[in-house]
């Protein structure tokens, strides 16, 4: 199919954007509609709904005496009649195979996560062209119906769809086997055109998210926060199927806000700025923090407050993060921490080293 | 994929097309309008029927085609210049559109809204409109139209008196309605098949002139105790009148003059013929009251 890609991308200017290139699709499809309306007359009885308003302004087949009196099921098919049953049937499958496969794009492109399941996929091509041939074959026939029922009653399919929209897919590729079947492929054509274009828009404006939940590139905040602080050697992904569920034109705007940071920030493997963390027990919060702070300013190359755990009804905790003057001890830095808030702390420590490297340990 | 093989896959491509082109020209073009399968293969059935007609049996039946319930108490058939057939129910003025070609009714529709009731005979069409004649008479005109019910205007012949109307049908080239009776009331003519002639439009001034043919002529070696036509048309290639007949479930040909053309049985399985049409391609059509089977319509080939 490398043949037709390249026709899209033709038409598409190689742009990768879904829209896009769906558009483009339908419009090759029109195209070769119209060649076919233009050549073949019959295939305008396919288009033009004909048989679905005779359905449903009541028409109503006769029984064929002649052919209930030799005990004959049905008309006899003459050569003639054989080619336009083939011809009918061919046209209807592959126009059904042509509206179901950009929906089996769409699938397969519009998720907040890659992990959907093939089967859907390939019973989203399958199913539909099943659907339009027994619609072809039961059509108005009330005993067909019946025994298709009880066929069908013997069979059981059944799945547990991990998302509601694999079952909207699923009727989707019901309906367009079903209006493919009636011959009425303008109604099929309509719903895969309108089907795709409102499940890429909703998915381009992620529409209905639950604006208390963080959005995908709201939750690369913290990445790249850590990456501005240089926090940690490598940046690390906060969610695999996040990167997926970007846009191609978030996920081009992410990468170049990283490339942005990281130029003004240079090589990410420097010096770290901090070499130790100081933990601090206490309940008189802002005091012991007055005066800590004050000892930092003396013995520490520079420091930040990190976190403050408050505890209801314990006493609360101080995180800092600290970078501790070579010629300043372990033992020398706690001591004047004791004496300038000895009565303000219940407990105090200083780990020395790459303190995150050591957290990182410590969490393994 | 190389070249060679591009190549090969565009002139299969191609080659593949050219066919469909080909095949959709010659089997579709002249086919304006289809339905399901199972309709597109009667449609070809009936074709090929037809057009081998002449090899079968003459009284072997192109189709037929068996009406559901609410027409098993079928009467007259009416056919359109552009070649549509309707018919009508007994009881309830309410016509119905078929597709006498593929066994399909197409459409229905009422006279009146709601539809009027009374003891319907035959129907027939003028120009694109269609008249509706009760037992006594009684004229019903309307216009074929796409609604779900259609105004009407009536018009009494008042020649109810006369006999029991049963048969009607449109007569182009006098520009008058043919209406034939089933039982005639005046004494001096019940031994005769009589039909008038209704002028329309109809003026006051107008004289009714008839055609009677005498039971003796039509009768012959039939063995019949009367002849009551049920209804009539016109053959368009002769002109000549066409009536079945129902108690005698037998056609009858005879000259806008009253001449006997032939007059003889209908072929075995009518139970009760109530309407006849004839196509302009040939095909003669007569329509059955069910009794223990269901309404039917019978297509033969015409001139059998």
């Amino acid at each position: 199919m490398g043949w037709f890609k390249r026709l899209i991308d033709f038409f598409t200017l190689g742009s990768d954007r879904p829209i896009r290139r769906l558009i483009a699709y339908y419009v090759v499809l029109g195209a070769v509609v119209f060649l076919l309306f233009h050549f073949i007359p019959f295939f305008d009885r396919l288009l033009s709904g004909e048989h679905i308003q005779d359905i449903t302004k009541n028409p109503q087949l006769l029984d064929d005496g002649l052919a209930a009196a030799k005990g004959k099921g049905g008309p006899i098919a003459d050569g003639s009649s054989r080619l336009d049953l083939t011809i009918t049937a061919v046209m209807v499958m592959m126009s059904t195979l042509a509206l179901m496969l950009p929906v089996s794009w769409v699938f397969m492109s519009a998720r907040r996560t890659r992990d959907f399941n093939q089967s859907i996929v390939q019973t989203l091509i399958i199913l539909p062209i099943v659907v339009a041939g027994i619609v072809l074959v039961v059509r108005t026939s009330l005993a067909l119906a019946f025994s298709l029922g009880g066929i069908v009653a013997g069979l059981r399919f059944r799945t547990t769809m991990r998302d509601v929209r694999d079952t909207v897919y699923i009727f989707l590729g019901i309906g367009v086997g079903l209006a493919a079947g009636v011959e009425s492929l303008t109604v099929a054509a309509v719903l895969s055109i309108v089907f795709n274009f409102v499940v890429l828009l909703t998915w381009r404006y992620d529409f209905g998210r639950n604006v208390l939940e963080p959005t995908a590139a709201s939750a690369w905040t913290e990445p790249l926060t850590e990456l501005a602080d240089n926090r940690v050697d490598a940046v690390s992904v906060p969610d695999r199927d996040l990167v997926l569920a970007l846009s191609p034109k978030k996920a081009a705007a992410l990468a170049k806000r990283f490339n942005r940071v990281r130029k003004i920030l240079g090589p990410t493997k420097k010096k770290p700025r901090f070499n130790a963390i100081l933990s601090v027990t206490t309940e008189s919060l802002s005091e012991a923090q007055e005066r800590i702070q004050v000892v930092l300013d003396g013995l520490a190359r520079r420091w930040r407050l990190d976190q403050v755990i408050t505890n209801e009804g314990k006493p609360s905790e101080l995180y800092y993060l600290v970078g501790v003057r070579k010629e300043i001890t372990r033992d020398r830095f706690l001591t004047a921490v004791r004496a300038s808030a000895g009565d303000k702390v219940l407990a105090v420590d200083l780990e020395i080293g790459d303190p995150v490297a050591t957290e990182k340990r410590e969490a393994k | 994929m190389n070249a060679g093989r591009w190549r090969s896959g565009g002139l299969l491509g191609l080659g593949a097309l050219s066919l469909l082109t080909a095949c959709g020209k010659q089997a579709f073009r002249a086919q304006a309008r289809a339905d399901s399968i199972v309709v597109v293969q009667r449609e070809a059935h009936f074709r090929e029927a037809l057009a081998h007609s002449g090899e079968r049996d003459g009284d072997a039946p192109i189709a037929r085609w068996e009406l559901p319930a609410r027409l098993k108490e079928i009467s007259g058939l009416a056919l359109t210049a552009d070649g549509r057939l309707f018919t009508h129910g007994d009881e309830r003025a309410r016509i119905y559109q078929i597709d006498y070609r593929r066994g399909v009714i197409e459409r229905e529709f009422d006279v009146g809204n709601p539809a009027i009731h009374g003891d319907f005979e035959a129907i027939t069409s003028v120009g694109d409109s269609l008249y509706l004649m009760d037992s006594e008479g009684v004229l019903y005109h309307f216009a074929i139209g796409d609604s779900t019910a259609v105004p009407y205007t009536r018009e009494d012949t008042d020649l109810g008196s006369k006999c029991e109307f049963e048969a009607m049908t449109f007569d182009p080239h006098i520009n008058a309605l043919l209406l034939g009776c089933k039982r005639v009331h005046d004494k001096g003519m019940r031994d005769s098949v009589i039909i008038f002639r209704w002028k329309i439009p109809h003026a006051s001034t107008d004289t009714v002139e008839h055609i009677g043919v005498a039971f003796d002529k039509l009768v012959g070696n039939n063995g019949w105790d009367g002849v009551h036509p049920s209804d009539i048309t016109i053959d368009p290639r002769s002109g000549n009148y066409v009536l079945v007949a129902s108690k005698e479930k037998a056609i009858i040909e005879i000259t806008p003059a009253g001449e006997v053309v032939f007059a003889r049985p209908l072929p075995s399985g009518h139970s009760q013929p109530e309407g006849v049409a004839i196509t302009r391609d040939g095909v003669l059509i007569v329509s059955d009251e069910g009794e223990s089977s269901p309404g039917a319509i019978t297509l033969y080939r015409w001139p059998r």
